[in-house]
């Protein structure tokens, strides 16, 4: 490559270059130094004010998320597992057909259908009563943390088996089939031979909606009370009810640190992986 | 060869419509229901009176929160010739800060229908002076919705509610102050209750040391929230009402009677304006002080502010209180109509138990004080 070259390269970067500088890194910059400073000069106020008011929902945030990423886990193992290895072609088909159908629904909607699916009165309590399962007077309503759980999870769990089915019908078909052939069950062929070839797969897809799921900000809204609630809500309360940007950001730079949290666990366990091999 | 007809139109057409059209833009905060005023029942009458012109009716938002949006968009656009807004309704906080700023215009003495608006309200709002750049859109009230079929004793103070909420506990539900202004007013009534002179908090002078007394008033409405339902929002608290799920929660009148005639609630509830008192307010009509379109801002707010229109749009159909004097609409409206509003809540509980909300500084404390002693 000689050097006109090279900066044809440069140039034909630049526009994108410019547009990731100008749109995020300059208000990324912005809002770091709003967080850090009161009238020019650095300050931790912002961060002790953002602890005194909302430690409890900074711990609420984390929960919900590891929690939502865990069972989406689970449930796109499940889902992917049995596309993969399952031997009843109509069951493979039906979910093939059903699973990916969650992705095209945004949040926003997914959580106006929670309101009412959910609520103590909703849908499923009431089927479950006409059903006979449960008497009226035991209905509860899963409209709060329950609630934001089972909304992040049936939205997130067809990207994470999304990428896990495609992983997992890319590897050698012979090793499972050993696996089979020697008398190992189908779960166990699963979590022993399969699993293990696409954790990489599996993590990267769990970290990108643990950040997907830390920035929403309409299902905490729509499907829960406010309190406690999740830092994307007092986010905007900050800014809404006081115009106060600073306080803002101090929250906004704890969300970064708790999904850089994430992506250093997996860098870690990348770099591990790649010092193994 | 099409695509280009079709393109070259399309260009014709847009840089043709400026001139052909006038366009107003109402920017509204609060809940749909405000949207759809404008959209729905003014708009359309006010174009049907101005041939050419066209109004845009943008929504901000619930709560302060739209009308913070609002704020923020007109000083953004401070350095420009004009905003992108012409007529704005907004909440009593962020007028009072948009007047300190000289964000908005000094524009009712060129609209007559100001004249017919003298109550309180359209002078001063949270404590700041705001005559001359306001004419109240309506007034509302919030007061406590509940089934009567499942409360029969309603309690008629806020001791008496805390009390009944113990005994019926998770029946008693609100919204807590970050999903609308239904739950924030229920705070400020605690406050009022509870915290000691209200009477300051309304009129002030501000003081920054009286936040400190609040703070027993704050440790039980903590206490009083672990029997209480949190909703999701002022039409949440509804929502929550009509299938049951709670018996008892503050909701604004007008809502209350729109969801009611729309069949959203069930007949048996009825409302109740507990004492010392809740918090009302009015929405005001304010012209930015950079709008584009002035006159027909002022024309707009002229019509919108007139008695007709207040009979028909704001008490008939949507079941505000008038902005201007109530007895400006005397003849234009039915017997039926007006007592219609006053079921519940009487003339004279509003009298005695409809607050203003505390002026901004106090506002601000008690909404922090809730977020660091009550909530986290």
């Amino acid at each position: 490559m000689n050097l006109s070259q090279r900066h044809l390269g440069l140039i034909l970067i630049a526009p994108g270059l410019m547009l990731v500088a100008a749109l995020f890194l300059y208000p990324l910059g912005f809002s770091l130094v709003s967080a850090f400073s009161k009238d020019g000069s650095f300050t931790l106020e912002w961060f002790s004010k953002a602890f005194e008011l909302y430690s409890t929902d900074i711990v609420f945030t984390v929960v919900i998320v590891v929690a939502s990423c865990a069972l989406t886990a689970l449930a796109a193992i499940i889902i992917a597992g049995t596309l993969t290895l399952g031997e009843n072609r109509y069951i493979v088909g039906t979910l093939r057909a059903l699973y990916r159908w969650p992705l095209f629904i945004p949040f926003i909607v997914a959580a106006q259908c929670m309101r009412t699916f959910l609520a103590k009165n909703g849908l499923m309590n009431n089927t479950f009563v006409s059903m006979g399962l449960i008497e009226p007077l035991q209905a509860v309503s899963f409209l709060d943390w329950r609630g934001i759980i089972a909304t992040f999870v049936w939205k997130q769990t067809p990207f994470v088996a999304l990428l896990l089915a495609g992983a997992l019908a890319s590897i050698d078909r012979a090793t499972l089939e050993a696996g089979r052939n020697l008398g190992a069950s189908r779960v166990r062929v699963l979590f022993e031979l399969a699993l293990p070839q696409v954790m990489p797969t599996l993590m990267v897809a769990l970290v990108l909606s643990f950040v997907t799921m830390l920035s929403v900000l309409s299902v905490p809204m729509m499907v829960s009370g406010s309190q406690p609630t999740m830092l994307t809500v007092d986010m905007a309360f900050r800014i809404n009810a006081y115009g106060d940007y600073a306080t803002a950001n101090a929250l906004g730079v704890i969300t970064y640190l708790i999904s850089a949290g994430a992506a250093i666990l997996y860098l870690k366990r990348g770099l591990s992986e790649g010092a193994a091999r | 060869m099409r695509i280009l007809t079709i393109a070259c139109s399309l260009a014709a057409l847009m840089a043709a419509s400026p001139l052909a059209a006038q366009t107003l833009n109402v920017a509204s905060a609060g809940d749909q229901n405000m949207v759809d005023y404008v959209k729905d029942y003014l708009g359309p009458m006010f174009e049907k009176a101005n041939p050419g012109v066209k109004v845009v009716s943008v929504g901000t938002g619930a709560g302060d929160s739209g009308s913070q949006k609002i704020y923020e968009k007109l000083d953004a656009q401070k350095g420009s010739a004009t905003t992108d807004f012409d007529v704005v309704v907004i909440h009593q906080k962020a007028t009072g800060q948009m007047v300190k700023e000289g964000l908005l215009d000094k524009y009712t003495a060129n609209v007559a229908t100001a004249k017919l608006a003298t109550g309180e309200a359209a002078r001063n709002a949270l404590g700041t002076d705001v005559s001359g750049f306001v004419i109240p859109m309506f007034q509302s009230q919030t007061a406590l919705a509940y089934n009567a079929d499942m409360v029969k004793a309603p309690p008629s103070t806020f001791a008496e509610l805390a009390d009944w909420a113990k005994k019926n506990p998770k029946q008693f539900g609100y919204n807590g102050i970050k999903g609308g202004m239904s739950g924030v007013s229920f705070v400020a009534g605690w406050v009022y209750a509870f915290g000691g002179d209200a009477e300051k908090l309304m009129k002030g002078p501000y003081d920054a040391a009286t936040k400190t007394t609040w703070d027993k008033a704050f440790a039980d409405l903590k206490e009083f929230n672990k029997v209480a339902t949190i909703t999701p929002g002022n039409a949440g608290t509804l929502d929550m009402l009509n299938r049951g799920e709670i018996a008892m929660g503050p909701v604004w009148v007008d809502m209350f009677y729109s969801w009611q005639a729309d069949g959203k609630l069930p007949p048996n509830m009825k409302l109740k304006l507990i004492s010392p008192g809740m918090p009302g307010q009015p929405m005001y009509y304010a012209v930015p002080a950079k709008a584009g379109q002035k006159k027909l801002a002022e024309a707009f707010i002229a019509l919108a502010t007139s008695p007709q229109v207040q009979a028909d749009g704001i008490v008939k159909k949507f079941n505000w209180y008038p902005g201007i004097d109530a007895a400006n609409l005397e003849g234009k409206l039915d017997k039926a109509a007006w007592d219609k509003l006053f079921v519940d809540v009487t003339p004279a509980d509003l009298a005695k138990n409809g607050k203003a909300f505390p002026i901004a500084p106090y506002f601000n404390d008690i909404l922090e004080g809730y977020e660091k002693k009550v909530s986290n």
